[in-house]
């Protein structure tokens, strides 16, 4: 179940990235997953607000956008 | 996709993803906005797999990754390896580090330890795959001194391995003919994460309807131009091809 170890570093670096924009709350998150990553969106998305919920984007919205590649991307975030 | 909490959102297979949001708004006096990130999740892993990568070559090692499923021959492999080495020159297996990745026990680097390869074994417990982190420290438990080829062999899985780098130039695919010739495009991350495709097994070819030749040909609809190999540990066929190809050295 590595979709759970992901969780945790996307959120670690959703978290940091909140922090530098000096922002409160992570309201959503927008993540590239590649058909070729080796991770199932599904997986992902079931873990997401598990692993979110000790974190400042607690109750956040995950927003998985499927492409071709290899790519796993953290795109953006919605902050407040 | 809401099953956790129950509020039965539809998520059709086309629509994207989203996991529920239950305090989506911006509290009260707070605006909402874009913060751009474009940041890659394996970024922390390829970071990691870069310097191990740079450790070895500056130590003139370079590392070979194994890839498969549970019991594809990845460890048999190695064994035939050693065992090849070791006719031409009894020290040659001394060269070779050996990192063995399991869930649990120590039994295939037990089997490389008699073989007289170095040989660290990382016991994962639950996770699916090894990592950049996870190889450099078993690395570090062994004296590297005169070594000059290391082996990474990732915990059998068709799957998860695919997108974790453990620091090596090459990952060799392990497909074993009692799997059966569709796997490559079942499994399409790991063809796209290998620089080889070794099929194993093949003195078993007789008993089965496992064709090379379309197991290759769908290997190379994922990845184009993959170099392929058929060996067997067994009989020893193909061994001279698979030693050739680690002999070719980093190029990728
Ligand atoms: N007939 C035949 N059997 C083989 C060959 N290579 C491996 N095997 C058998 O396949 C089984 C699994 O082999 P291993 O080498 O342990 O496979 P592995 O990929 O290292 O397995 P894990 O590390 O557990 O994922 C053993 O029973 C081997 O004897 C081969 O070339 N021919
Ligand atoms: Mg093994
Ligand atoms: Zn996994």
């Amino acid at each position: 179940m590595h979709e759970a170890r992901l969780c945790l570093s996307l959120l670690d670096l959703a978290e940091r990235h909140l922090e530098r924009a000096g922002g409160e709350r992570i309201l959503a998150v927008r993540v590239e997953v590649g058909a070729l990553s080796g991770v199932v969106p599904e997986a992902l998305a079931s873990a997401f607000p598990i692993c979110a919920e000790a974190t400042r984007a607690r109750g956040a919205e995950l927003r998985i956008e499927r492409s071709a590649g290899r790519d796993l991307v953290l795109r953006d975030l919605e902050v407040c | 996709m809401c099953g956790t909490c129950g509020c039965g959102e539809p998520g059709g297979p086309a629509s994207p993803i989203r996991a529920h949001a239950h305090e989506p708004s911006p509290a009260p006096g707070h605006e909402a906005r874009r913060v751009e990130v474009e940041t890659s999740l394996l970024a922390a892993n390829e970071a990691n797999a870069r310097a191990l990568r740079e450790r070895l070559a500056g130590l003139g090692i370079e590392a070979v990754g194994l890839l498969g499923a549970p019991g594809c021959g990845k460890t048999s492999l190695l064994e035939r390896t050693l065992e090849i080495l070791a006719a031409t020159d009894p020290d040659a297996p001394a060269r070779v580090a050996v990192v063995e990745g399991d869930c649990a026990t120590d039994h295939d680097a037990r089997r490389i330890a008699t073989r007289g390869a170095r040989v660290a074994q990382i016991e994962t417990g639950a996770l699916c795959h090894l990592d950049a982190h996870l190889v450099g420290h078993a690395l570090e438990k062994l004296d590297l001194d005169g070594v000059e080829r290391v082996f990474v062999e990732n915990v059998g899985n068709l799957v998860c391995p695919a997108p974790f780098s453990c620091g090596e130039s090459r990952r060799a695919l392990l497909v074993s003919t009692p799997e059966g010739d569709d796997k490559p495009e079942k499994y399409p991350a790991m063809v796209a994460a290998a620089d080889c495709l070794v099929v194993t097994k093949t003195d078993l070819l007789p008993h089965l309807d496992f064709d090379v030749e379309r197991c290759v040909e769908r290997a190379r609809r994922v990845r184009p131009g993959l170099p392929a190999l058929a060996v067997s540990a067994r009989s020893g066929a193909g061994m001279d091809e698979w030693l050739a190809w680690l002999a070719a050295g980093g190029r990728r």
